[in-house]
């Protein structure tokens, strides 16, 4: 089922948390809201949901408008951050909520509703804890009993607020790669909110990432690494070397100053020069990588380089080093205009 | 090294030994004086004259009377109670809304005024030369010295007990689950009997347990809206005025025992679901 959003404008109170949001979400897609806490992508998932109601703008399902539909009658499954389990039913009984509170024509009978909620149960490898309380699981675990709840109802879309925010590292990885393949095998139009790059790298097919309220970039994770949209977008997407640098007139027509160029760390490198303009200022050795730091007098803000061991060997940097700065692939900004190659 | 730290840190906040045995000497005699002496003293005199005239004073016709009245009063008040604080605080903890403040201090309003004009209030509103008093006589209504009267002063000081216990709870708990509930497709009846029910009972029981004993025990308001009359409005804490004041004392200190053996009762329940709510909440899952 597609999800078609326009216009969307919400505030809590005199605070606007979202000023004008058009996304269109296609079926079957899994679609990641990445942006920093506050950018209102949590407000925004739950309007889809229709947990809150806009003040501006609307929501369609499948074309069909939905804006003034109650979160009972949409029909969307909904994980929440913390799974809101009912913590004094069974794991069976959470799953099987769903089903059992329909009206009684169309809840499934006594036999149907066991064999769906096992089948359930085995979908999220929960089969032999169909009769402990959510207390009894760990955070991995509970947050499976919250997917399999939420799919119990057979949802044509699939909504997760933070879905592996409150799981410890290990889990987490295990966890969404477990997600990105249940996802391939039901293909249920899926929204997950996520502070974390690379957890929405991971798991999406295109990543909208917001700021402020806003939609800044709506693209698949190669174009939004390679090409983004804004500095806000870049900087967000992980480290990255903001460089002031001259434009020749071949890139945009005629010279010009102001711009800036990011480069991200592993496409920078440092050159022994004797008369290069920074210094390197420390090298850290972080196992499969190697981090250099420099500094250039004219920059507030270290340099960093960060290189595979193997290719790290035969450069033979040390701190107090002279350097000069070579960059194999950059992005360039005006302001917050894209700099293009004319 | 992490068991040992608690009880360093804890020698480091130790008080000198006298001050601690002072301060527990000055507690229990406190205690002792003020609430074991009359507690024991109010049986004592119950039954000195014996247990048949324990049992004659409270098997006592006007006795029987007040016992059953009072009763009648908790079955009604209670119950609304519980509608309304349970209603008072799902509005306070799950929307925002223009005046919530206002509406928390109201709740809290009983508690704030003496009994005693709770009760007046209700005499200047359904009194004979009340407000409202000739357009009831008009209608043959009569709540002012009648049950009517006395079920709404008990109402009105037993009001805050439900939603106070239940608004800290219901806002520490949130209402994830509710949303989740009701995005499963529960209507917002079987969300209130499926989810939120089972989630704030034991608070709920505690409320009412509190709100009960109140209302049994309830004197000044009841006093002004009564009119006293005997085997029809006197509830048990006013039969037992009447008695004292007759002379009667071993008949009233009986009736006051069973008064008394309530609120033993009311303090042994409370310590129960007490300890039920500390046993849930510490097995409620962290997240």
């Amino acid at each position: 089922m597609s999800i078609d959003v326009a216009d969307i404008h919400y505030a809590y109170g005199s605070a606007p948390a979202l000023r004008g949001i058009d996304l269109s979400i296609e079926s079957g897609e899994l679609l990641a809201l990445l942006g920093p806490s506050g950018c209102g992508k949590t407000t925004l998932l739950r309007i889809v949901a229709g947990l809150e109601f806009p003040q501006r703008g609307r929501v369609a399902f499948n074309g069909r408008d939905v804006t003034d539909v109650s979160a009972r009658q949409r029909h969307v499954g909904f994980v929440f951050q913390h799974y809101a389990l009912f913590n004094h039913l069974s794991v069976f009984e959470n799953v099987a909520f769903g089903l059992r509170v329909r009206r009684w024509r169309l809840r499934p009978k006594r036999d149907e509703l066991q064999r769906k909620v096992r089948d359930l149960l085995d979908l999220v490898q929960l089969g032999d804890f169909a009769h402990r309380l959510p207390a009894q699981l760990s955070g991995g675990q509970r947050q499976r009993v919250a997917l399999a709840r939420a799919l119990a109802v057979e949802p044509e879309i699939l909504l997760l607020d933070e879905p592996f925010g409150a799981l410890d590292a290990r889990v987490r990885g295990d966890l969404r790669r477990w997600l990105r393949g249940l996802h391939d095998r039901i293909h249920v139009t899926s929204v997950f909110v996520t502070h974390d790059q690379e957890e929405a790298f991971e798991l999406a097919d295109r990543i909208a990432v917001m700021n402020q309220g806003r939609i800044e970039q709506l693209a698949d994770p190669q174009t939004l690494y390679t090409q983004p949209a804004s500095p806000f977008v870049c900087r967000f997407l992980g480290e990255v070397n903001e460089l002031p640098v001259a434009l020749h007139a071949r890139w945009s027509g005629h010279d010009e100053a102001d711009v800036t160029a990011f480069v991200r760390p592993h496409d920078l490198d440092f050159v022994p020069a004797a008369a290069g303009g920074a210094r390197i200022e420390s090298v850290r050795d972080l196992g499969p990588t190697v981090r250099i730091e420099a500094r250039h007098p004219a920059l507030s803000a270290p340099l960093v380089a960060i290189h595979e061991r193997g290719r790290f060997g035969g450069s033979g940097l040390a701190a107090g080093q002279a350097v000069a700065i070579e960059a194999r692939r950059w992005v360039l900004f005006r302001g917050e205009q894209a700099v293009t190659e004319a | 090294m992490s068991a040992h730290l608690p009880r360093k840190s804890s020698v480091a906040l130790r008080d000198p030994r006298w001050l601690r045995w002072s301060l527990l000497a000055i507690a229990l005699a406190f205690v002792a004086l003020f609430l074991v002496l009359p507690l024991l003293a109010v049986f004592g005199y119950a039954f000195e004259k014996g247990l048949d005239v324990w049992r004659a004073a409270v098997v006592d016709e006007e006795a029987r009377a007040a016992i059953r009245l009072t009763l009648l009063v908790a079955a009604i008040a209670v119950p609304l109670n519980t509608v309304f604080g349970v209603a008072a605080a799902w509005l306070v903890t799950r929307y925002s809304f223009r005046g919530k403040g206002l509406l928390v201090s109201l709740i809290d309003l009983p508690f704030a005024v003496s009994p005693v004009i709770a009760g007046l209030i209700y005499v200047l509103l359904f009194g004979k030369q009340g407000w409202l008093g000739p357009w009831l006589a008009d209608h043959d209504v009569k709540i002012i010295f009648a049950v009517p009267g006395i079920v709404l002063a008990t109402t009105f000081v037993t009001f805050p007990f439900v939603a106070r216990e239940l608004i800290p709870l219901m806002q520490a708990q949130g209402g994830d689950e509710e949303r989740a509930a009701i995005t499963l497709g529960a209507s917002g009846w079987s969300m209130f009997w499926r989810v939120t029910l089972p989630k704030i009972g034991w608070g709920l029981l505690y409320g009412v347990i509190l709100c009960n004993a109140r209302a049994i025990g309830e004197f000044g308001a009841v006093s002004v809206v009564s009119g006293h009359i005997r085997g029809l409005t006197n509830t048990m804490p006013l039969h037992i005025e009447v008695l004292y004041n007759e002379y009667q004392r071993t008949a009233a200190f009986a009736v006051a025992s069973l008064l008394a053996l309530f609120a033993l009762l009311t303090l042994v329940l409370k310590q129960i679901v007490g300890w039920r709510m500390r046993r849930i909440a510490a097995t409620e899952p962290d997240a």
